[in-house]
Formats: C-alpha cells, sequence, structure tokens
C-alpha cells in the first residue's frame, strides 16, 4: 500500500457542485478507472481518500489534489492514465505524484478573480484599488458556533497578504493571496462581493496555488 | 452547457448543482447534426427526476438514433425559477443549455397526480402558452406519457399527444412523423390528425365529450376518424428491449442514486387497491443473464457501487435465487451492495434468507396493507398474520431489530375494527420479538408503520368506488394512535389533504383544467411537496371554478357510468374489474396468476401472451 498525490483542476460550470458532490463524484470516476484502490479492513471496508484543503462550492481551481491509497505495484504514470480517462467533464487530472508537502502545512492560498459582464472595467479597476489601498474594510461573516450561526465582523484588508489589479482586454483581473487552512481561512467571495456592490456584472474566482506559511508552494 | 445569464444567477441559489448539466454520460450531439430536438421533461425537482428509471430509459432509446437528439429538463426550485424569472432566462435543456421552446418536442413524464400544475409552469417558465389549444405553430408538440396518462383528462387542454404505455419501442414511428411533417412543412393539425393514428398515440383534440346534467359523461366522440378506442402499446420481449448500458451519472445527491435495473414488468398478484398492479400487465420477466449482464455493464460505465432490483414483487421475479448467484459472484469482489425493494412475506425461504445476507442490510420492510384477514381477503392482499409473524421470526433470528410495516387506511368496506387490527398485527410483530430466545442483548425491537390514505384510482377493482373523505380518514388516524399501547410502535401519515386532491384527479375529467391552470395562476406549484402544497389556494380553485371536487373523490359511481377514461385500453377487461370489485365486498380472494390466470384480459395486449399464464400452465 502507497500514497498518491492525485493532481486536477475543477474548472467550468462542475464548480457548482459542492466538496462532498466532489467526493462521491470521485469515488465514482476511481471505481470506473479500475486502479487498485486500498481498502480499510473490517466489516465495512472503504477506501483512502483525502483532499488536501476543501474548494468553496462556486470557485474553480486549477491546484486541487487529493490523496489516496493503492496497492500492488503500478506506476504515476498509469495511474495518471487511468484517473485521467475516467473523470467527467470539468475536472482534469493534471498529475499523479508522490506527496512532498503534509496538508497541515498549508496557510495561503492564491487566487485570480476575473469579473464578467462589467459595464465600465476601468471604473470598476479604481474602485478595487481605492477599496483595497483603504485602512480598514469591514464586511460581516456569517459563521458557526457550534449549531448557531453567528455574525461577526472581519476586516479583510488585516488579512490581505497581496492583491494586484490587472486588465486583459476587456476582462477585469484581480490577483489575491488570503490566508487558507486549517487556522484561518478567508474566503475571497467575501471580498468580491464587496466589490460587486459597486458594478454590475459578476465575477468567478479561480484558485492558482496552495502555498506554506513561508511562502513555498504546497506539492 | 449553461450560459451567462445561468452563470451570473447561479451563485445565489441553493444547490446549483441541479442546473449546470454536463454529468458524465450525458448524451452531447451536435445540434447541426440532428433533425429533432427533444425536451424530456420531468415535472418535479432534478433529485426526484434523476431517479427515475423510466425517463433513464426514454433518454437511451431517443439517443439510440442519430437524428435525434434528447435531453433533460427538470422543474427549478422556486429560488431558481425567481431568479430566471427575473433575469428573463427561459427554460432550457440541461445537455445544450437551449431554450426549450426552440425544440421540436417537449415531453412530459406524469408520475404523481400532484405534479400537474409543475407541467403548466415549466411551459409558461419556458415561454409558451399553457393551453394546447393556443400553440399553433407546429413545434414544439407536447407530449405526455407515464402512469398518469391512464387517465390524463384532467391535462388533456395542456398536452397535444398523450402517449400510452410503454415508450420504448413505440416513439419510433412518432419521432419518424413529426421530422416528416417538418421537413413537409405540414401544419399542427396535419400532424395531430396523423399521429392519432399511430399504435399508442392519443390526440386527446380529436375527442368531443359531452355531460349528462348531473355531471356525469354522457358520451366521448372521436372526430375525424380518430379510433374510438385506443389501446396502450407494451414492449413484447424485455431481453431484446433496449436497455440502458450507461446512466447518466448526477454530480448531486439525488434519492436513487445507484444502478436500477428492471427485473420484470407487471405484476402477479392483482391486489385490487394498486393501481401499478393493473397498468403493467401482462406480466414480462427477463432472463437471470440479461440482468446480468446489463447490470455489469452499468457499474462499469457508472462506478456505482449498489444496485437495486426494481419491480412491484422482486420475490416473484422466477430466477431470483439464479440470479443473486451470478451477481455475488462479481459484487461481493468489487464491494457492491444489492438491494431487493419490494420483497413479499409470504415467500420468503430459508435459502433466499440466507443469500440475502450477503446483500444489504437495511431495514425491513412488509406490506400487509390492512389490519385483520376480512379486509385483507377485500383488498385481495393474500397475506395472513401467521405469514407476517413468520418472516418477522426469521427476520429477528437473523438479526434484524427494526421492521417496518406499511399500511393504508381508507379502504373500501373498511371499519374501525380493522383500522384497530392495524395495532394488533404491529404488537404481534413486537411480540414476536420478544419471544426470539436468541436475540440480541440489550437492544429493543423498533416497529414503525407507515400508513398512507388510500386513492382509488383508474383501471382497478376499485375504480369506481367512494374515497373516504378527509374527516373520516382523520377520525380513523385517531383511532388507529388510541388503539396502540406501547412506544415501540411508532406511526407516519400521509397528509389527508394530499390524498384527497391525488383522488380528485386520479379520477377527473377534463372540466378539471380550469381548476388546475386556475390554481397554478395562484401560485400553486411542487404540490406533492408538503412546503409547498397550498390546500386552501386548492379550495379557491375549486371555488371559483363552481367545481365540487367531492364529485370526484368521494362519489360511488355506477357500473354503467361512462368513465373518462373508457376510451382508453389498458388492457384490463372493465368486466373483469367489476367481477374484482363484486368479489371485494364479499371478501372473496383472486389467486394470483401463477396459480391460476384470472382473466384479466392483459394478455391481449401482447399477442395473447403472459409470462405468468405460460408458468401457470406447465
Ligand atoms: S393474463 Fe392472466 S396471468 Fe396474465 S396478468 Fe392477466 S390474469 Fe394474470
Amino acid at each position: 500500500m502507497r500514497c498518491v498525490r492525485v493532481w486536477f483542476n475543477k474548472t467550468g460550470a462542475i464548480r457548482y457542485i459542492s466538496h462532498l458532490d466532489l467526493m462521491r463524484t470521485m469515488t465514482r470516476a476511481i471505481r470506473r478507472s479500475g486502479i487498485p484502490l486500498w481498502y480499510t479492513e473490517g466489516f465495512n471496508p472503504h477506501p483512502y481518500m483525502t483532499f488536501a484543503l476543501p474548494l468553496s462550492l462556486g470557485m474553480e481551481s486549477v491546484c486541487e489534489s487529493m490523496d489516496i491509497r493503492i496497492e500492488g505495484d503500478v506506476t504515476n504514470d498509469d495511474l495518471f492514465i487511468s484517473l485521467r480517462d475516467a473523470m467527467p467533464d470539468g475536472i482534469t487530472v493534471t498529475a499523479v505524484k508522490d506527496p512532498v508537502t503534509d496538508p497541515k502545512y498549508i496557510a495561503l492560498a492564491a487566487f485570480d478573480v476575473t469579473f464578467h459582464d462589467v459595464p465600465d472595467p476601468a471604473a470598476l479597476a479604481d474602485t478595487i484599488e481605492t477599496l483595497l489601498s483603504g485602512e480598514h474594510l469591514i464586511v460581516q461573516k456569517i459563521g458557526k458556533k457550534g449549531h448557531k450561526k453567528v455574525v461577526k465582523d472581519v476586516d479583510l484588508l488585516e488579512h490581505l497578504k497581496a492583491y494586484r489589479v490587472r486588465r486583459e482586454g476587456d476582462v477585469l483581473h484581480l490577483d489575491l493571496v488570503l490566508p487558507a487552512g486549517s487556522v484561518t481561512n478567508v474566503n475571497p467571495a467575501l471580498l468580491c462581493d464587496e466589490i460587486m456592490k459597486h458594478s454590475a456584472g459578476y465575477y468567478v474566482i479561480l484558485r492558482t496555488k496552495l502555498l506554506t506559511a513561508d511562502g513555498k508552494t504546497f506539492e | 452547457m449553461i450560459n451567462k445569464d445561468v452563470q451570473a444567477i447561479l451563485p445565489r441559489v441553493q444547490k446549483p448543482g441541479r442546473y449546470i448539466g454536463g454529468e458524465l454520460n450525458s448524451e452531447v450531439k451536435d445540434k447541426t447534426n440532428v433533425d429533432l430536438r427533444y425536451a424530456f421533461c420531468f415535472p418535479d425537482s432534478y433529485e426526484i427526476g434523476m431517479s427515475h428509471l423510466g425517463m433513464k430509459i426514454l433518454y437511451a432509446a431517443a439517443n439510440d438514433r442519430d437524428d435525434v437528439w434528447c435531453e433533460r429538463v427538470f422543474a427549478p426550485w422556486h429560488d431558481m425559477e425567481a431568479e430566471m424569472r427575473s433575469a428573463g432566462v427561459p427554460l432550457y435543456a440541461l445537455e445544450s443549455g437551449d431554450p426549450i421552446k426552440d425544440f421540436d418536442l417537449i415531453g412530459f413524464t406524469l408520475m404523481y397526480e400532484l405534479c400537474y400544475t409543475n407541467v403548466l409552469n415549466m411551459l409558461d417558465l419556458a415561454g409558451l402558452p399553457v393551453r394546447a389549444k393556443d400553440r399553433h405553430a407546429l413545434t414544439p408538440i407536447v407530449v405526455a406519457g407515464g402512469p398518469c396518462t391512464c387517465n390524463p383528462e384532467p391535462m388533456v387542454d395542456f398536452i397535444d399527444v398523450i402517449s400510452l404505455g410503454e415508450g420504448e419501442e413505440m416513439y419510433d414511428a412518432f419521432f419518424d412523423l413529426l421530422k416528416d411533417c417538418k421537413q413537409r412543412g405540414a401544419s399542427k393539425d396535419e400532424f395531430l390528425h396523423a399521429a392519432a393514428k399511430l399504435p399508442g398515440f392519443y390526440v386527446p383534440s380529436l375527442y368531443d365529450v359531452t355531460y349528462r346534467d348531473d355531471g356525469t359523461i354522457d358520451a366521448v366522440t372521436p372526430k375525424d376518424g380518430a379510433p374510438a378506442v385506443i389501446p396502450k402499446m407494451v414492449v413484447s420481449d424485455l431481453d431484446h428491449v433496449r436497455y440502458p448500458d450507461k446512466f447518466v451519472v448526477p454530480y448531486i445527491e439525488v434519492v436513487h442514486d445507484r444502478v436500477v435495473h428492471e427485473i420484470m414488468r407487471g405484476c402477479i398478484r392483482g391486489c385490487r387497491f394498486c393501481q401499478a398492479g393493473f397498468l403493467y400487465r401482462p406480466i414480462r420477466e427477463k432472463t437471470a443473464d440479461t440482468v446480468n449482464d446489463q447490470c455489469r455493464a452499468l457499474c462499469d460505465a457508472t462506478g456505482y457501487d449498489e444496485i437495486s432490483l426494481s419491480s412491484l414483487s422482486t420475490s416473484d421475479y422466477t430466477h431470483l435465487e439464479e440470479l443473486l448467484d451470478k451477481l455475488l459472484t462479481w459484487t461481493i469482489p468489487e464491494k457492491i451492495n444489492i438491494a431487493l425493494p419490494s420483497l413479499r412475506v409470504d415467500n420468503f425461504s430459508d435459502e433466499l434468507m440466507e443469500k440475502l445476507k450477503k446483500v444489504r442490510r437495511s431495514g425491513l420492510t412488509f406490506a400487509p396493507e390492512a389490519g385483520t384477514q376480512r379486509l385483507r381477503d377485500a383488498i385481495n392482499k393474500n397475506v395472513t398474520e401467521e405469514e407476517v409473524l413468520r418472516t418477522a421470526r426469521m427476520a429477528f433470528a437473523g438479526g434484524w431489530t427494526a421492521v417496518k410495516l406499511y399500511f393504508m387506511i381508507g379502504h373500501p368496506t373498511e371499519t374501525l375494527d380493522d383500522v384497530a387490527g392495524i395495532a394488533d398485527l404491529a404488537q404481534a410483530v413486537v411480540n414476536e420479538f420478544y419471544r426470539n430466545p436468541d436475540k440480541p442483548k440489550g437492544k429493543g425491537v423498533t416497529v414503525s408503520l407507515s400508513v398512507a390514505s388510500f386513492v382509488p384510482k383508474p383501471f382497478t377493482p376499485f375504480q369506481w368506488e367512494p374515497q373516504d373523505t378527509r374527516d373520516m380518514l382523520l377520525q380513523k388516524q385517531a383511532h388507529l394512535l388510541e388503539s396502540i399501547h406501547t412506544k415501540k410502535i411508532s406511526v407516519s401519515y400521509h397528509k389527508v389533504d394530499i390524498s384527497f386532491l391525488e383522488g380528485v384527479f386520479a379520477r377527473g375529467d377534463r372540466k378539471l383544467s380550469d381548476v388546475i391552470e386556475w390554481a397554478w395562476r395562484h401560485g400553486c406549484k411542487f404540490d406533492g411537496w408538503d412546503d409547498s402544497f397550498h390546500f386552501d389556494v386548492w379550495m379557491d380553485a375549486f371555488d371559483a371554478c363552481g367545481t365540487d371536487p367531492a364529485f370526484y373523490a368521494n362519489r360511488r359511481r355506477d357500473f354503467t357510468e361512462v368513465l373518462p377514461w373508457d376510451h382508453l385500453d389498458f388492457g384490463i377487461r372493465k368486466a373483469f374489474l367489476q367481477h374484482e370489485n363484486e368479489k371485494a365486498h364479499h371478501s372473496e380472494t383472486t389467486p394470483h396468476c401463477r396459480l391460476k390466470c384470472a382473466g384479466c384480459g392483459a394478455n391481449r395486449l401482447n399477442g395473447g401472451h403472459c409470462d405468468a399464464m405460460r408458468q401457470s400452465m406447465v
């Protein structure tokens, strides 16, 4: 038995399925792929499958990974081909590798947000600059305490590690680096919703990279 | 494939995964290369519709044709509908994302009466007039199938063509005809007249219905050479009919998320309350090899780890043990579960019990349906108390501690004593548990009763019977609760208001279309969902249209009355149903089909053949 890290992208309409749905989808894809999956012993055997950092519903990503355990001496290249061919549209397996970083060291995530159907991209770019270069940007975050919903104020700028606004043709991009992982997690949608209060249109968030606290890429 | 307008609204709705399409095994074709675009609509939520086997079968059959592209459409939930309406997004098909009003054919599956308002709502959301007479162009043609088409009359003003029976094979001629009409530039009228001549297709606008002063039907008169009686179509050989070799695998969790395999059609039992038991006759079985091979292919194509063998009464499938042997050879190593719904209690052998231990161990369910032997005889549910207890005993010995029993109240001839009998039978099952010497230590037993309200349906021996009024049903529910003296027995009910409405539409006529439209215009949709069901609005609808719902639900029909569905031939002879009705009133049973063919008449639709009959003769 050995552990491999399967890297994949989740792009397009499939971003609208939840993490739970993704796990179910992956379980079935793995079954279809026919790779020699390792099962737990015992009364109700199940495969081992764990995701580095769940992706919020609605987000795209080019840096997703899941660790699975397999049996026998099949190579990573063979696993890659079998898994790649078994995936549904929107999930693209990009690599199968031996895991390097322990997911518990994930501390940051980088995002590329695109804004679509925006009537005046130049104006929105200015708005974003103004919002993000200020002192504070307080938004309300709905969290959970036990089973209760609690609303608390979060200063997004306190958490924002880096940002850049850029234009590519008609499309406005916003690159962001925010805390992610088991300690602090800031959903970029909080920031984007705040921005969209100033313009019509909609946005799509793409997660591009996971990083450790000292800025190394999670691999 | 969803467009930008939809992308903009999806972040704001619950479970957006319902609306994106693109699931594994969904059919994507080049629209410039097909002649007919077909929107297959299920008038309920994605989760319900995607669980429906009939839709999977017809989806595969239609897409087998290179010239047809069949796509799926479900009813958007309230929040999505509101977003779509405010953004001006019309109802679209999941595979292409294209608006369905531009399709050639729009098909609805009518699974239950309480989805009728959703049909109107979906047509409206598509941007089409809801009434058939207001849609003048040849396309889209709106067609409906499914079990409710055995009496489609309350809906016929909204639908152009009704398909009767099993669609797998009959649609070919229909597609050809529509394609031809489209190419020739024929009118809708021309198409409808030609469609009425295809076997199994009913064009309701070609029939005049006249009424008597008392509101009953005087006559149904065909026009322009339409046939006086329309027979349903049946598939004669299930082994050779198209069965899907792949299912669309949903991303989000749906109600039945597994491989479902239909092992037989029709039911040999003849329970007098059960419409499905008569509607799907004659009996046709698949061979064990066919089922095994098809299950294998489906598991490979989907990655599912559960197979459910479906039929109305799984233990009556003659090859069950052979099939389980075949399946278990590969399902055990591949860690695939097998679920067997609809097992009957009386022919549960020890060997079968042994094999079942290897399949899924969910709760055990029995359906005695009535509490006393007298009433079980009247409804022809040929199960004795001893059989129920014996099976419970075997189940408890096998380690089960939870049993679910299905009953109905409101059967014809039922008295309060029969209702109390439900509690007695449940108590006897509880006692059986404590009599078991090897019962698991420290564990109690739970017996849950699911008690539905009986709704008389067309093409059953009870089609003439009055449904119990809501007050009677409530009284019976209360009486049952008073008759239960232990916490080990729990009871759940169906809402009587919902059953009442179901009763009205099940045996309704064309006059009800106004009521349906009124209720829909006043906000009724998703009526099968408790939270969305507005009984008061429905009552207002009946008032506004001057219609008395009790006329349909609670009235006893005379055997000579012209019933709204008399011009549709579902195989079962009316004389047979009347005879069964008379026997019910004498609490006389009819043996099941393998003991003796009761002469229901359904074999006429299949060239005289019926699998149960063949077996009863050898
Ligand atoms: S034809 Fe005879 S055996 Fe077949 S379903 Fe009807 S009653 Fe039963």
